[in-house]
């Protein structure tokens, strides 16, 4: 009580409580990354968990068979109303369906309600009621077995089947078993089918190609066209930026020049993403590759070649916009091996390069390794330069593959953040991607945060073993 | 250690390797730095042929892009400078170096966050959730800086033996629950307000009152997502300037009888205020040529409006727009050139004036006596 005992001015109260906003803030910006990360983490990953589908019967008479994604209050009246994914877009035209929650008069969640997931239709929810194979019919238990068996079986070697399915209001559809990808009764699953199940969708979300307009499949080409830009990126810049760091550390005289270089260097780390995507559609695209398509490919022209944008001019923009990173990285490393070390190196008869490559060099290791990988994290985010230099929404071809010359640096390529953009904000059914819009944010986010702490572990543990002085 | 004697006929071609080498080095270093310098060149000789054009036209179209850029960046920084600036000084100064050594690296991390997803995350799920409880958005603003004063008042109520176990050195993390509670709280009690202070809609009353249209995606939902992305580049160097602050001076403070936060206001502020400035320059820099956040989040309608509830198209985000599809040497690719030197121009003048602040700052440090 020694604070109500003593009267207090207001400037005195205040210097009592600052530093507590002060620690708030701390506080809010732990917990918006805390909301950021738990929300991609549960919305990424609990979509793919096979989620039970309930049965609900109108005062109508009418019956919806779906998985309750959300509530909200109704618009014009008291009450709530819930969000059903359906699916069945061949027959209803839509994947959604809003039902108020006073209009339910039955609700339950029977086991033989089957979820399909097809191409090209998407996802069907409804019954399983026969299977017809080679003029042969099967029911019941027979049935059931035969699709189990059947859909466990490698693409190639499944039976040819027709699959008689009811819908939630007795319509009949029928679906041939080779466009079923997924066949689950999510409310007749144990916890650990559930499990095995949803590991099994998540490893197919990162192996497969997407699918019906990016609403279901997953992201493979995307991971490989961004791991392969990555690659050439850094083979590009990591020479460059370790040349460059090492000529301002070590060969150029330190006057006022190279202070002003290194200012300038530094500072282009903070120009916009999205200038280096001009200067690459201006300089490599249009000016360099127009130049390549005018000289050695002017039978495809106008259509361009290399006057477009592409995986290595993509690679290219991106190794310049990382440059600043390695050389400011490399450079640090270099300044803090201590000038005994040169001197002592060059006392013993070793010329310059020799003292660079055996001394210098192995020393400095650690900084250029966690400047290239800095870079690698940095340019893995990265898509506003993408959109101009040769970013493709749906890439026909993938950049590597069995012709002649295997690496097709000229083609577009898919990119994780661009797949992101363009699936949330340019899809037909955004609402039915964004589950997979979420996954991919999921993917790119924990990319790039493992890059990043792998470079600061590196970073520490190298320079432990190594002693402070490197 | 004795030297390696080599015979003597291979020691000129070791000084030959060693000429070529350094040459090759010297030409390498000096091409990788006029590729940099490029750029700038790039971006000035492709907007000379806009000065054929006139300069009524770029004018026109440019100006709703500029104040676009430049209204995005200011709610941004609005929201990101105290918080960052708060977290700076808290993290410097009180808190544990236990906890700072976790707490710092963490924040850091936030940077590592890639634009699209928080763009994602802001034009997706937090504009439209905004967008039907702007009441209780505004309210958790409001009251969150209030239930941490309170949280600090009730703490020196409390008995000594809580205020041991909840130490203020910790309460970065403590206060995590507490605040979440109060947000909750503030959530719950938002539609009563809303109810009974502005007539159950503070949207329609916004537009029937004041004439102010609402739109999903508007400024203050930008403010808010590039604020997130740029708290972590604004907090890590002004956290460095003020822990580099030489420790003899707030210790000097403190013995002649200034409590920590007079030190603080009076000694550590002042000594680092340059380096604090040069951190919110860069992270303005930062604001400015966010590309993806504003693509995302603002709606893309160029206007000129200074409501924080409607729309902006920035310079960035038109850049990513409309440069793939203009035709090069039209008007418009000319034009979009423009904005992106005017980008350039303005980030490397201001990245530049905060460097050549550290760097002063730095030294005076080093007169004071600092351990660097």
């Amino acid at each position: 009580m020694r604070w109500l005992s003593r009267p207090l001015g207001t400037r005195a109260m205040g210097s009592l409580l600052w530093p507590w906003l002060c620690a708030a803030s701390v506080a809010v910006s732990l917990l918006m990354l805390a909301t950021l990360l738990t929300l991609l983490a549960t919305r990424g990953l609990g979509h793919f968990w096979p989620a039970s589908l309930e049965e609900v019967t109108l005062h109508s008479g009418e019956t919806v068979i779906g998985q309750p994604v959300r509530e909200a209050p109704l618009p014009n009246a008291a009450g709530m109303e819930r969000l059903y994914f359906t699916g069945n877009r061949d027959i209803d035209g839509t994947r959604w369906r809003w039902v108020a929650i006073d209009d339910i008069a039955e609700k339950s969640v029977p086991d033989e309600i089957v979820r399909l997931e097809r191409t090209p239709w998407g996802d069907f929810i409804g019954r399983l009621s026969s299977v017809e194979r080679a003029g042969e019919r099967l029911e019941g238990d027979a049935a059931w077995a035969f699709v189990t068996t059947a859909l466990a079986l490698p693409d190639s070697q499944r039976p040819e089947a027709q699959l008689h399915l009811t819908t939630a209001n007795g319509q009949r559809v029928i679906q041939p078993l080779s466009g079923v990808t997924l066949f689950q009764t999510p409310n007749a699953m144990s916890w650990v089918q559930k499990t095995a199940a949803w590991s099994q969708r998540i490893w197919q979300f990162l192996s497969e190609g997407p699918r019906a307009a990016n609403t279901g499949g997953g992201v493979w080409p995307a991971i490989f066209g961004t791991v392969l830009m990555v690659i050439l990126m850094s083979v590009i810049v990591t020479p460059f930026g370790v040349l460059a760091a090492i000529y301002l550390n070590e060969i150029a005289h330190q006057n006022r020049l190279t202070r002003l270089v290194r200012i300038g260097v530094r500072n282009l780390a903070g120009v916009p993403s999205i200038v280096y995507g001009v200067f690459g559609l201006g300089v490599f695209v249009y000016g360099i590759g127009g130049s390549i398509d005018s000289w050695f490919f002017e039978e495809a022209l106008p259509s361009p070649t290399f006057g477009t944008g592409g995986l290595l001019w993509a690679s290219l923009t991106l190794a310049l916009l990382t440059l600043p990173v390695v050389i400011v990285a490399t450079e640090e490393g270099l300044a803090r091996i201590p000038d005994a070390q040169r001197e002592g190196a060059v006392a013993l008869g070793a010329t310059r390069l020799e003292m660079l490559t055996r001394v210098v060099l192995p020393m400095a290791t650690p900084a250029m390794l966690t400047g290239v990988i800095l870079a690698v994290a940095r340019a893995a985010g990265e898509v506003a330069p993408l959109m101009l230099v040769g970013v493709a929404k749906l890439a026909p071809q993938m950049p590597v593959d069995g012709e002649f010359p295997y690496l097709h640096l000229e083609r577009k390529f898919m990119h994780l953040g661009y797949h992101l953009f363009d699936t949330a904000f340019h899809g037909e059914d955004v609402q039915a991607a964004i589950p997979l819009v979420f996954a991919t944010a999921l993917l790119l986010v924990l990319i790039v945060l493992v890059l990043n702490l792998t470079a600061i572990f590196l970073r520490h543990y190298l320079r432990r073993q190594r002693g402070n002085e490197c | 250690m004795t030297p390696p004697r080599l015979p003597l006929s291979r020691q000129p071609l070791r000084l030959i390797h060693d000429r070529i080498a350094t040459g090759l080095i010297t030409a390498g270093g000096i091409g990788v730095l006029l590729a940099i310098l490029a750029i700038g060149v790039f971006l000035v000789w492709e907007t000379l042929p806009l000065l054929a054009f006139g300069d009524a036209l770029s004018l026109n179209t440019l100006s709703p892009l500029a104040w676009g850029t430049l209204k995005a960046a200011l709610a941004a920084m609005l929201f990101a400078t105290p918080i960052a600036l708060g977290a700076a000084m808290y993290s410097a100064l009180f808190m544990s170096p236990r906890l700072r050594s976790r707490v710092k690296p963490i924040l850091e991390l936030m940077e590592a966050i890639p634009g699209v997803v928080v763009g994602f995350i802001a034009g997706l799920l937090l504009a439209p959730w905004v967008e039907r409880h702007l009441a209780s958005t505004l309210l958790v603003i409001v009251w969150l800086p209030l239930s941490a004063a309170l949280a600090g008042s009730l703490w020196y109520l409390a008995s000594a033996r809580l205020r041991q176990c909840l130490p203020l050195s910790w309460a970065g993390i403590w206060l995590m629950p507490w605040l979440a509670m109060m947000a909750t709280l503030a959530l719950w009690l938002a539609p009563l307000m809303e109810q009974a202070w502005f007539g159950g809609d503070l949207r329609r009353m916004l537009d029937q009152q004041y004439g102010l249209d609402y739109a999903t995606r508007n400024a203050l939902i930008v403010g808010i997502a590039m604020g997130f992305a740029v708290i972590p580049s604004i907090y890590s160097l002004a956290e460095d300037a003020l822990a580099d602050v030489p420790a003899n001076l707030m210790e000097g403070a403190q013995a002649l009888g200034a409590s920590r936060w007079q030190a603080l206001w009076k000694v550590a502020l002042p000594t680092a205020g340059p380096g604090v400035f040069s951190a919110v320059m860069i992270g303005a820099g930062r604001a400015v040529g966010e590309t993806m956040i504003v693509l995302m989040a603002s709606g893309n309608t160029a206007l000129f409006s200074a409501s924080p509830f409607e729309g902006l198209r920035s310079l960035s985000a038109s850049i990513a727009i409309e440069l793939p599809e203009a035709s090069p040497g039209g008007i418009t690719y000319h034009l979009l050139i423009f904005a992106a030197l005017a980008l350039f121009i303005f980030t490397f003048l201001v990245n530049t004036l905060a460097e050549v602040v550290r760097q002063r700052l730095r030294q005076r440090y080093q007169r004071l006596g600092g351990n660097r």
